[in-house]
């Protein structure tokens, strides 16, 4: 957690695989994650459809997207939303008390291959998104998986191009 | 005591006694739209009804600041979930999911005879295999955890489509979930009150429950100590304008009262001489009080905050009786000297005061009707009560120290006329050059809330994203259904113009309750549950999704197609609330008003609403409707001042029959009204409605003034005593219209303003130049003699 607070901005390429229980196959996307220190991360997607997504502080903005429409929400109001970005932000932050505040987190393995998970504290939101690891080496992520409990998960991997840390 | 006396004691007392019962049934209304113009025609006053009974009445918008962001978030939850657990509110909103969720689940339920997507070729196969690939698109989009949910019952998106439209275009900056004004120093919060606007007592029992829960959530939220509450909409308004009218009225007729006694005590000089004189007062304020609540069925709270005037203005018929009446002569004898100039000074009063009962505003008239009243009985009960019940051998002393300075006047009125005359022509000259019109065109100038509180009230909405409505689609149809299915067609024809910029968005009575044709028509667009599913097979092949989810989407629309129409009965509360404001019945026919927002291209909505050709359907521009109105009243107002000046010279050259006579009446008051516009004006400042009306009736009290002074020309006795009496009324008029200028309400303090500088202008113009040249050595000598004839009576 310690190194990743070193981490003032970083850049990755991810493809995405969702398994969706309405979908008899899964979907898989890719595009870009960008992160500024402390709380703004982007999802530029670019395949199969451009949309950019974007949370700054409390608020998330989709652009783009299949209606080509700007839709802004708060994670507050929006506490569905926030169980699946909130955890991404705080690791990528290596905030620790952020996670703590809506997750219960395990550590496992060492600094060069790592993971954490996390799980909602609410009982809830645990309904929508039973679990997410986050797994990695040092100050780099490297894949993100969720699962939400009602059969549909995600499993998205990450490789970095761009990393400034002091 | 004689037989007449008795009889008129008497008629004065049965009198006093029918005016309290009236009165004692009356109600007192503090509605400050009877100071607002009377609309003129249908529309507009269906406009002010909505005003202040529609949902917009209803609506309390509250901000919290002066504290860190977080702890105004925090403080706003807390307040929010106290208010929403008070029945006196039917909906807080503040951002939070709680404040909507009663009407999402009754849109999720109703959504397939709600939703205007809901079309027959939306339910083809191909209509199908259209709203589910948009949807599969969703599900890939970073959003799809949004709309999966709902998937299974609603693939056709309709819920998507209802809330959008209920969610409105403009959506106010949030921080932690909770509203906030954009720079995060304020939270806002938008409440709407079970009470209607109108009703000021519950508005303010719930201003007093919201103030207890800030307290409340205060001493829940740490770093919250500092935060502050502001309030603003039309109920706070209504509360504050009731209170600010309630202590000015009570406390100027207080003062009034105080100063008017003790001005009358030092002249007098005799306690029973000051009760007496205020007796015709009294009568005249309580039999106007009981005109007004017989002819107009309420008595406005205004009407009696100028009661105070009555007091300066009918307090003068005792001063001039008692002052005029030399020891050792009777008061009867005065009454007959004085009686012509008394009446038709009173005459004059009442024509011009007569001119306000023309007036559109419900308040003037009432003012018009209440001095009317007031004057005559005043008069009445000096001319034959006071006589009856003032002690043998009675006389004021004459109280010569205020006839001091106007019999110096006269004794240079000569050399005076001519400032006076220049004086005028500059007042002319200011007031014909004076930069952009002299007129108020501004509204707001007139409104009795003040100008920070105009402000806050616009930052509120601003922050909210709520900002005042200003276009209205008003239609009119002979029933319900049809209003309902007009207004369908004005919102699609909106619909229409939305993406082409003319407009962000708009509120209409069919989005909440569509026609029962309406719904007739989605029921019949959803085909029988066999057909659809072979359709939703059909339109799912080749596409990704799994077959067997969608078993709630054919059990919703199958359930759909047999379900009761909506009606109102079924409306969750601020829904069934907001809808009543937008659609009613008036007079057997229907109303329905269409709000719009963020209007761009007014031109091309009205031309596009003009092409439907539909009868009782307009767009109606609220603010150039209200600056429309406020030139015609301007209008009305020249017209009345002009029409009830004309009855005024009318009245003097039937009575005088002498134009040399009416001139040296007329002549000053001219001056006095032309000087007082030019100094009301002064520093670029308008005159206000207000203000007009004040300038009438420094006419109709001014020319008592000038009356008398004319008179003096042609009776040079009992002059010192006749100058003395009017300088003491003048003085009491302007005390009593003069407190009204410290008053905040404008309409209260532009005619105190106005009188109290045109009738003290034309007491001492009046002296110049109603006097003629004839009397100025005695006048000259009367000055010499002052000091002794000022002596006490009981020094006689």
């Amino acid at each position: 957690m310690a190194s990743l607070q070193q981490v003032k901005s970083a850049s990755g390429q991810f493809v995405e695989r969702k398994t969706l229980r309405v979908l008899n196959q899964p979907l898989i996307a890719s595009g870009t994650l960008l992160y500024v220190a402390p709380d703004q991360v982007q999802k530029i997607t670019v395949s199969p459809q451009r949309e950019r997504l974007a949370l700054s502080g409390d608020m998330l903005t989709v652009e783009g997207g299949p209606d080509d429409r700007t839709r802004t929400m708060s994670l507050a109001s929006n506490p569905e939303v926030a169980a699946f970005v909130e955890g991404i932000r705080a690791t990528l932050a290596g905030d620790l008390p952020a996670l703590e505040r809506f997750y219960t987190v395990q550590f496992a393995g060492g600094p060069t291959s790592w993971q954490i998970e996390l799980q909602p504290r609410d009982e809830r939101l645990r309904k929508l998104v039973q679990w997410i690891r986050i797994g990695g080496s040092g100050d780099l992520i490297r894949a993100v998986n969720t699962e939400q409990g009602d059969g549909d998960h995600s499993e998205m991997s990450i490789v970095e191009d761009i990393h400034d840390a002091h | 005591m004689r037989i007449e006396r008795r009889v008129a004691l008497g008629l004065w007392i049965i009198g006093l006694a029918i005016c309290g019962a009236v009165i004692a049934r009356t109600s007192l209304s503090t509605d400050m739209a009877a100071f607002l113009p009377r609309s003129p025609s249908a529309a507009q006053q269906v406009l002010v009804d909505q005003v202040r009974n529609g949902v917009v009445s209803r609506l309390i918008l509250l901000g919290l600041d002066g504290a860190p962001p977080d702890a105004l978030t925090a403080l706003s939850r807390n307040l929010g979930q106290r208010l929403r657990g008070d029945p006196a509110f039917l909906a807080v909103n503040n951002g939070e999911e709680a404040g909507l969720s009663g009407e999402r689940d009754y849109l999720w339920r109703n959504r397939y005879l709600m939703s205007p997507g809901v079309a027959a070729d939306r339910f083809t196969a191909a209509g199908l295999r259209k709203a589910l690939e948009s949807d599969l698109r969703l599900l890939q989009s970073d959003i799809g955890v949004l709309v999966e949910q709902s998937l299974p019952a609603d693939p056709t998106g309709e819920i998507l489509t209802l809330i959008d439209q209920f969610a409105g275009s403009a959506r106010p900056h949030s921080r932690n979930g909770v509203w906030m004004s954009a720079d995060d120093r304020r939270a806002v919060l938008l409440v709407e009150t079970r009470a209607a606007g109108f009703d000021i007592d519950a508005q303010q029992q719930d201003l007093a429950a919201i103030g207890d829960a800030v307290a409340a959530a205060k001493r829940d939220i740490s770093g919250a100590a500092e935060a502050r509450l502001v309030e603003s909409g039309p109920a706070v308004f209504a509360v504050q304008t009731r209170a600010s009218m309630q202590r000015d009225a009570t406390r100027f007729s207080l003062i009034a009262t105080v100063v008017v006694a003790t001005l009358l005590l030092f002249a007098y000089r005799s306690l029973r001489a000051l009760l007496l004189g205020l007796l015709p007062v009294a009568s005249g304020a309580l039999a106007g009080i009981a005109a007004v609540a017989l002819g107009f069925g309420f008595v406005h709270g205004i009407t009696l905050g100028f009661g105070v005037t009555l007091i300066g203005e009918s307090v003068d018929y005792a001063i001039y009786l008692f002052t005029q009446t030399d020891p050792g002569t009777s008061p009867a004898a005065t009454l007959s000297r004085i009686w012509p100039t008394l009446r038709l000074g009173m005459a004059t009063s009442i024509a011009g005061f007569s001119a306000m009962l023309f007036s559109s505003f419900t308040g003037f008239a009432q003012l018009g009707l209440f001095s009317i009243t007031g004057l005559v009985v005043a008069l009445v009960v000096t001319r034959w009560v006071l006589p009856a019940l003032l002690p043998r051998g009675f006389a004021a002393p004459s109280a010569g120290f205020f006839a001091t300075p106007l019999l110096l006047l006269m004794a240079r009125a000569r050399q005076l006329r001519l400032p006076v005359l220049l004086l005028t022509l500059i007042g002319a000259a200011l007031l014909l050059t004076h930069r952009g019109g002299f007129w108020q065109e501004d509204l707001a100038a007139l409104s009795p809330i003040p100008a920070a509180d105009q402000a806050l009230d616009r930052a509120l909405r601003h922050d909210l994203g709520a900002p005042d409505v200003r276009y209205l689609v008003v239609l009119t149809a002979p029933d319900e259904q049809q209003a309902l299915q007009a207004s369908a067609r004005i919102s699609t024809l909106l619909d229409g113009l939305v993406p082409q910029g003319a407009l962000s968005g708009y509120d209409a009575p069919d989005r909440i309750l569509p026609s029962d044709a309406a719904q007739r028509a989605r029921q019949a667009a959803l085909p029988p549950p066999e057909i659809l599913q072979v359709r939703l097979q059909e339109a799912l092949a080749g596409l990704p999704f799994r077959a067997e989810i969608f078993a709630p989407f054919l059990r919703d629309a199958a359930a759909a197609r047999a379900a009761p129409l909506l009606t109102t009965a079924a409306l969750p509360p601020a829904l069934k609330l907001q809808f009543a404001s937008m659609l009613f019945e008036r007079k057997g026919e229907w109303i329905a008003v269409l709000s719009l927002s963020g209007v761009h291209d007014a031109a091309r909505i009205a031309a596009s609403i003009a092409g439907l050709r539909q009868p009782g359907l307009a767009l109606v521009d609220l603010k150039h409707d209200s600056d429309q109105l406020l030139r015609t009243y301007q209008r009305e107002a020249v017209l009345l001042a002009l029409v009830g000046s004309f009855v005024i010279l009318l009245l003097l050259l039937t009575s005088l029959r002498s134009p040399a006579r009416v001139f040296a009446i007329v002549a000053p008051l001219v001056a006095s009204v032309v000087v007082t516009a030019a100094l009301l004006t002064v520093g670029g400042r308008k005159l206000s409605i207000f203000n007009l009306v004040g300038l009438l009736l420094i006419i109709a009290v001014g020319s008592n003034y000038a009356l008398f002074f004319e008179r003096q020309r042609r009776e040079q006795a009992h002059r010192e005593r006749s100058t003395a009496s009017l300088a003491l009324a003048n003085l009491c008029t302007d005390f009593g219209f003069g407190i009204l200028s410290f008053s905040g309400i404008p309409v209260l303090h532009d005619i105190g303003i106005t009188v109290a500088c045109g009738t003290f202008l034309s007491l001492i113009f009046s002296a110049i130049l109603s006097t003629g040249g004839a009397g100025e050595r005695r006048a000259a000598a009367a000055v010499d003699g002052a000091p002794r004839l000022g002596a006490r009576v009981g020094d006689r």
